[in-house]
Formats: C-alpha cells, structure tokens, sequence
C-alpha cells in the first residue's frame, strides 16, 4: 500500500508533509552491535525491494602510488569471496532475479542490489560474504586492471567533462586528495600489490564503516532479523584514520590546457573553491547553483545560450565530504574562441555577485528543488539513495527532513553573500580543452 | 486510496527453497527439467481511455504516491516522415519556440516557476511532448501545453537561433563515438529506406530547413486524430477527463495524416560490409555489428528479450563475461534488438583500446557463434528467465515510466496483454523454443560492422570483416 501524499499549496509545508509522512510512517533505523546502521523503508508498490550499501571510503582516502584504488577496489568486490568464489556474486544474484551495479566517488562507495522481494535472504548472504570474507583471486585483479583501464580510456575517448575535469582538479588541488580523479592514475591502475588490495578490505570495509539502507516490498522485522543474522556476526575493525590534509587557501588564478584534436568548439570549464557540505553555506550554494543552470530561464542559458555564445552550459556543486569545488563547463557556439567564452562565463557568473538575485528567482529554485524530490521519492531506489547520502553527506538521515527548513530560510542576501564569498579570480582555476593550443610566436 | 490496483506480492517460495535452487552444487538440476524462479507478480495497473469527437485518444492512470502529474501527448510522425532529413526533429524542437502569443522565454519562465518540466523529443517514428508538474498546477501547464500543440508560433528569429546551436550540436555529438555510432549503423543497414534517417538531421539538410516545412510538417501530422495523450499522477479523473476535453475537444483535423508503408522495400543485407569511420586522435575503438532485427509486435519479442539476456543483456552475458570479465578486454559488451513498428535491427556492441581491436572483434564474433555451435543449457535459460521477470517491474514504477509505456503501445499498437502476459510468456519458454528464436531471428551471415576509432591504425583490421568503405568522423552526416 503506497502512502498518499497531499497535496499542499505552501512550500514549506508540503514538503514537510512528505518527509513527516516518510519519517514517521515509513524510514525505521537500527544499529547492530558492530556498528553497521540499517535502515528500511517498506512500500509494496512493486514485488521489488532494493538494499544500497554505502561504505565510507572513496579516493580521498587514497595516497600517491594507490590512486584509484578505491574504485578498482570497488570492482573487486564482485570477484570472488569464500563461499561464493569468482564470477559467482553475479551469477547467483542474477539467478535469482537480482541485478546490481555499484559507483565510487571522492568520498564513498555505494553498491545497489536491485531485486525481486521473494530474494532477500539470498541477497544478504552474497553481501556478508564479500564483506566478511573477499578472497582476492591474483588473476581476478589482472584481468580487472584492463577493465579498469578500459573504463577509464573510454570516459576520456567519449567525455569532454572527464577529459578536462581531471585536469581542472589536479591543478585546483595541490595537496588534498581531491586532487586526483576517482578512476586513478593509470599507471598506478597497472601497479598496486595484492597486499594493498588486502589491507584496504581490512580497514575500510568494516561493519562500522557502513551504512545499509533496504527498501521495497519488505517486512522491518524480517529485515531486522536477517541483518542480525548474516551482518551482526561479522566483526567491527578498528576506525579508519582521519583524511588530515587541508587544501591550503588558493591565493591567484591557476590555469590548465587541455589538446585534443577531435574538439570541434573549445570546452572551458572554471572550477572555484567551496566549503564541504557540512557547511552552514552549503543550501546558499545549492540554490545558487540551481539559479545558474537549471532550466531554459536559467542565468546561464539566458547569458550565455540565448545568446548564442555557448551551445550548452552546465553547473554542478557535488556533495562532499571535505571543502571541494563548484564547477561550471560551457561548450562554445560556432565561431567563439576560448577567450570570449571564458569572458563572457565570468561575466555571468560576477553579475550575481555585484547585482544579486531577485526574490522570483529564488521561489523558483524552491519550487525546483521541491518538484525534483518529488521526483526522485517516486522510486524505491531514488529513497534508498537519498536517504543513505543524508546519512553520509549531512551527518543524518534526518537531515532530509530539515532541510525544507534550512532551504526556506535561504534568502537574496545570502544568495548574493556567498556568490561574492567563493565566486572571486583568486579562488578560481580555469581549464580549457581545445583542438590546438598553438604553438609560441 | 490504493493507486497501484493489481501489484500483489506473493510470497510462496521459501527462501530455503530458494536458495536451493540457486545454488549451483547441490541441488542443482541436473535431469534439465527447468526451475521456475517467483518473482513475485505483476500486471499493468489500472487505468481508463476515451477517444474525443475528433479522434484524440486520451489515457488516464491514476498514481498517487507524490502530489506530481506527468502528461505526455504522442503524435505519429518521426523521422520517416521526413522529407528533408531533420524536420520532423525541427518541428518538434520549434514547438517551444513561442506558442498562443507567449513567446519562448516567458513559456520557459513559467515552467521552470512551478518547478515544472516541459520538452519535446523526435524519434524514428513519433514525435512527443513530455510534461511533469505538481498536481495544484495542472490549470497552468495544461493550458501551455495547448499551445505548444495546437497553435506554436514557429518564431524565425528563435529557429535561426535554434537550427544554429543544432548544426554545430551534432559537431559535438561527433566527439563521442558512443554518442553517435547507432546513427551510421542503422543508416547502414536501412540504407535508402526511411528507417535510415537519421533523427537529428544532418548539418547540410538542418540548413535547408525553412519554417513554412515546418508548419507543413505541424499541419500534417499534429492533429488529434494522428496521436493520443497519457496522464499519469495524482488527479481527479472525473475533473481531469473534462479539462482534457475542454482543452483538445474543439481541435479539428485537416486531411487524415498520410504515412508511409515501412513494410516496403526493406533492405536484403547479401554481404558483410564494414564502414570505418576515421577519428585520428581515437584512443579506442568503437564498434557493432550484426543486421536486421525484429517488429514490434513480433510475438516472439518477449523469448528473444529472455535469449538477448543471456548473449548480451546483462552483467553475466556470454559477451561481457568473455570480453570483460576474461580477457579484460573492455569495460562492457553487450547486445540488443532495437525493434520499430514494420522491421528494427539487432547489433553487438562494445569498444576496446586501439592496439586489442582484432582480438576483441574476434572474440565477440566467437562468442556470438556459440549461439549456433553451443545453443543455451537449462540452468543458464531458468536463470535469465528470473532475471528478465525480476528486473521487469521497476521499469514501470514512476508515472514518467508509465505515461511512456502508454505512448509506446500507441505507436506500436499493442495493448496491456503484452504486460500482463510477461510473466507467463517468460516462464513457457523452453530451450527447444530458444533453439527455434536463435535460428530464425539472430543475423548469422553477411554481418554489417561499423568501427569508429584511428584508421591508420585499424584499417588493415577492418579489411578482414568484409567489403570496407572508410569515411571521415567530421564528413557531413553518418555515411551514405
């Protein structure tokens, strides 16, 4: 039985009405003695159920010589544990009617079984195994290394983002891990030991060190019951060490160029310094983000589409653990060069700086962000996930259920603070990616 | 209120029971009697159809789970339809462009107000108008999207703009491979029937594109008794079925919309041909191959979804286990049928780094040919029969999901059995049955490849697979 949700003519509180709804009726949370928090939201809208398992650990927690490591071993997590050996993780969840997939980024990562109710107690068996007891196959990981450098030759083959992204941050951080993409160097994808695959099994993928949220046509108390039974006997470990270093204060402009011959118009990406999403800022540059790209009224499109200057422009401010950055990416329009799309970027971007942002634009991003949670909650899986990162990203769960609250009280002043805060030339690094570079005069 | 009428959850395998049937030493069959998975059942949920005076269909699904609506309106027109290549793309683009005296600024300053999504899309056979918005907004929306489709301004200024950021868009799709590569290969195996349009146009018919085709195109094909309008979300039907009514009912029709018999001239594919698409600074290279695929209606369709399954339609497939998981070779390889409503094609698809394009393309035409040496064991079809029952449900979850699967049985012309018979159809099928769709439908011989990476580098390669014409990736469209 789906809970319906009213319809409210005001913000504020129709969004809470959904969260209240999914709070009190629907999110049950429970920690087992090892530490590993669960929690499981029933709804029987399909016989599917879903579990999302979200380890924290991604490349930031990674060293010159492993870069990557937490995405490659991301992938070894399919390849073979104790009672299930090589291949059959896949084979025995598919057979059962399951799928999966998992991703990594700079700060987790998160595997999503996808599967048919009836499959549950399957489901956590293949789970506790590779989490209990991954057996790293020596041949699994040499075949792995060229899946893992197919991925990544194929993201720079097919993505203009990746290609220049990774550039961008390498540049933008010089001490922080951030400063490497979550894929890796290649040369230390063909290089880290079976030791080092080991020993991060070990520190990382602890009971305490998760958080499961379940999902779907499910029962709280088989759940409950199932948890203790496959994940309750598996052993805490030790916490991991804390990431220590701080990206020191950017104090000028950093540039990067970036060849690449099939670019038909030049991509500029500007990348600024903001805090981690902990931060009291972090709803102020949400907004603001959403203000600049999302949809056709947006100050992007309008400033820079419209006019046909660029013929696609994006925005993107990640979630993240540690202080990061707020990119921007414009594609040129025929006949634009680098420099006038740069310019004409920058100039949007300052405009909100020096003349702020109107009350209408702020309601409408309002109104953007309640439409796109509606979205995403329509799905068990949109649930699972939104859940799991409130866990993660904002410290709790319940979290997403403030944050209408924190978003409302948001206001033009705050929008236009935070723009002139971390939207500033020493706070900025600027990639380009283009046919030619030419060549000195 | 219970929205979702028809999804019930049975619980009747034991998990105990379950496992055993899954696990692979043990209790695994070995008599090759097939094992049937519960995955629980499905069926299409409850909805209500009307058809107007003036022939527009109209379907409602009420789902009230978030206070959103999402509507769509599918009209029967596409890039067959085309004369010049693009203009049914054009046309639909274009309808954004400013429509019932507002103009397309303040149409896109009020959708994105309310937080609403309004876009329109062109495809091979239909063209739509997508829209989701909070229930309280339906007056709004409803009546843009009215508009939009019955009376849009076609403003010169905003398509000059528009055909402008098109023809130099389909220089940057050119920059990804992935992006592109389906557009040269089906114009290779169509090649000058109307399938083969590409449905972005090309960067020299978008420029011969004017406004009075597009109003031709607009005339011919938008009109209500060429399309159908799905609703699915949190509204009242009662209220709902007469704001349709009041706001499409009085829209009249020109001469009936004249579509072209796809079933003729169909292309005989009676030699293996390789187009090589030239990128010189490709890191890897692109690739498919295979030929013609199968109808929609085909009544086969749901086996061949079960046998694709275990070839190339998910993790464990023979193609992504052999050529990733193996030779790590690649990050994926997979396989599919792209059916339309009087043919389709079927291809082999995946991507390697330029020095290993020989052994990958041999090994995935290898495995592909296990179908024939090898055929599918037993354990093998009861296992993708559970994967393709369990992975069927989340495709129909949201109302976006929903309001598209009811465009698509418009333009296919198939009705809730083909959902509501899934399960069974999926569960009868034998491996005799398999051995039956493997020799009937998989293309064997005269396999048409397309490969887009460096050429100096995999021509020689190429030469190998069939009769080669090579093309530069910036040559105007996707190959002759």
């Amino acid at each position: 039985m789906k809970r319906r949700m009213t319809a409210l003519l005001v913000l504020l509180s129709a969004w809470v009405s959904v969260a209240q709804a999914t709070t009190q009726e629907d999110v049950n949370t429970f920690t087992l003695d090892n530490g590993m928090k669960i929690m499981v939201l029933e709804d029987s809208s399909i016989p599917n159920a879903n579990m999302y398992l979200f380890w924290k650990v991604g490349s930031r927690n990674e060293v010159p010589g492993i870069t990557g490591i937490s995405h490659f071993f991301e992938h070894m997590m399919f390849n073979g544990s104790k009672k299930y050996g090589p291949k059959m993780f896949d084979r025995t969840m598919e057979a059962a009617g399951g799928a999966n997939n998992a991703y990594t980024t700079e700060d987790i990562t998160v595997y999503t079984d996808w599967f048919p109710a009836n499959a549950l107690e399957t489901i956590f068996d293949l789970e506790a195994d590779r989490i209990a007891n991954l057996d790293i196959d020596p041949e699994m990981v040499e075949s792995e290394r060229g899946v893992v450098q197919s991925e990544r030759t194929t993201g720079l083959e097919n993505s203009n983002w990746r290609t220049i992204q990774e550039e961008v941050k390498g540049v933008a951080f010089r001490a922080h891990p951030y400063s490497w993409s979550v894929i890796g160097h290649e040369s230390d994808i063909a290089a880290w030991s079976l030791e080092d695959l080991q020993q991060y099994h070990k520190t990382y993928y602890a009971p305490n060190n998760a958080v499961v949220v379940i999902a779907g046509d499910v029962n709280v108390a088989e759940v409950k019951k199932l948890a203790k039974q496959y994940f309750g006997v598996i052993p805490a470990q030790t916490p991991p060490q804390a990431v220590r270093t701080v990206e020191p204060l950017q104090k000028g402009e950093r540039r990067v160029f970036v060849e690449k011959a099939s670019v038909s118009t030049p991509n500029v990406m500007l990348a600024y310094h903001v805090p981690s999403t902990k931060h009291e800022d972090y709803y102020a540059l949400d907004l603001l983000n959403t203000i600049f790209s999302e949809g056709n009224s947006s100050r992007l499109y309008q400033g820079l589409v419209d006019k046909q200057v660029a013929s696609n422009v994006v925005s993107y401010l990640p979630l993240s653990f540690d202080p990061n950055l707020f990119y921007f990416l414009g594609v040129a329009n025929a006949g634009v060069d680098a420099e006038q799309l740069e310019v004409n970027m920058i100039a949007e971007i300052n405009r909100i700086s020096t003349e702020g942002v109107t009350q209408q634009e702020l309601e409408k991003v309002k109104n953007i962000k309640l439409m796109n949670f509606y979205r995403t909650m329509q799905t068990i899986n949109g649930r699972a996930n939104t859940l799991g990162r409130y866990e993660l990203y904002f410290g709790s769960y319940d979290k997403l259920f403030s944050a209408p609250e924190a978003y409302n009280k948001v206001t033009i002043e705050d929008i236009q603070r935070v723009a002139q805060t971390y939207l500033r030339k020493a706070n900025r690094t600027v990639g380009v990616l283009a046919a030619t570079e030419g060549a000195d005069l | 209120m219970m929205s979702l009428a028809g999804f019930t959850s049975k619980r009747t395998l034991t998990a105990m029971a379950l496992a055993c049937s899954l696990a692979l030493t043990g209790c695994a069959s070995t008599t090759g009697t097939s094992k049937t998975v519960d995955t629980g059942s499905f069926s299409m949920p409850q909805y209500e159809s009307m058809t107007l005076d003036n022939g527009l269909k109209v379907n409602f699904m009420v789902q009230s789970e978030v206070p959103i609506i999402n509507i769509n309106a599918v009209v029967r027109a596409g890039a067959v339809n085309d004369t010049t290549s693009g203009v049914s793309y054009m046309t639909a683009k274009s309808l954004l462009l400013g429509a019932g005296g507002k103009s397309k600024a303040e149409i896109e300053q009020t959708i994105d107000f309310l937080g609403a999504s309004l876009k329109t899309a062109s495809g091979r056979e239909s063209s739509q108008i997508d829209a989701d918005f909070m229930s309280k907004d339906l007056d709004t929306v409803l009546a843009i999207m009215q508009d939009v489709l019955m009376s849009p301004d076609f403003d010169s200024a905003e398509f000059e703009k528009l055909r402008q950021r098109e023809i130099v868009g389909l220089s940057q799709a050119k920059e990804s491979p992935r992006a592109v590569i389906g557009r040269y290969y089906t114009k290779m195996v169509f090649g000058q029937h109307p399938y083969a349009n590409p449905t972005t146009g090309n960067s020299v018919s978008l420029a011969e594109i004017n406004i009075a085709q597009l109003r031709a195109f607009h005339k011919s094909y938008y009109q209500p008794s060429n399309m159908a309008i799905n609703v699915v979300g949190d509204f009242d039907p009662a209220q709902m079925k007469a704001k349709l009514t009041q706001a499409f009912g009085r829209w009249q029709g020109t001469e009936k919309a004249v579509q072209p018999d796809l079933s003729q001239g169909l292309p005989s594919l009676n030699a293996s041909r390789v187009l090589l698409v030239d990128k010189p600074d490709a890191i890897e290279t692109t690739f498919v191959f295979g030929g013609l695929g199968i109808r929609r209606d085909n009544p086969d369709y749901v086996g061949l979804t079960v046998v694709n399954t275990i070839l190339g339609g998910r993790f464990t497939s023979w193609l992504n286990d052999e050529l990733r998981v193996n030779a790590g070779l690649t990050y994926g390889a997979r396989s599919g049928f792209n059916p339309f409503s009087d043919s389709g094609v079927f291809q082999v698809s995946t991507f390697t780094k330029t020095s290993t394009t020989k052994e990958a393309m041999d090994l995935a035409l290898k495995t592909y040919a296990r179908l024939w040496e090898q055929g599918i064991d037993q354990q093998t079809l009861d296992s993708a029969k559970a994967y393709v029952k369990g992975q069927y449900p989340p495709k129909f979850e949201t109302g976006g999901q929903l309001a598209e699967l009811m465009a698509d049985m418009y333009i296919y012309k198939f009705d809730d059995s083909f959902i509501n018979e899934f399960q069974a159809k999926v569960d009868g099928l034998t491996l005799e049955d398999t051995q039956r769709l493997i020799s009937t439908y998989f293309p064997q011989d005269n396999l048409q490849f397309v490969l887009i990476g460096n050429a100096a580098k995999v021509a020689d390669i190429a030469k190998e697979y069939g009769e080669v014409t090579q093309i530069n990736m910036t040559d105007v469209g996707f190959g002759q």
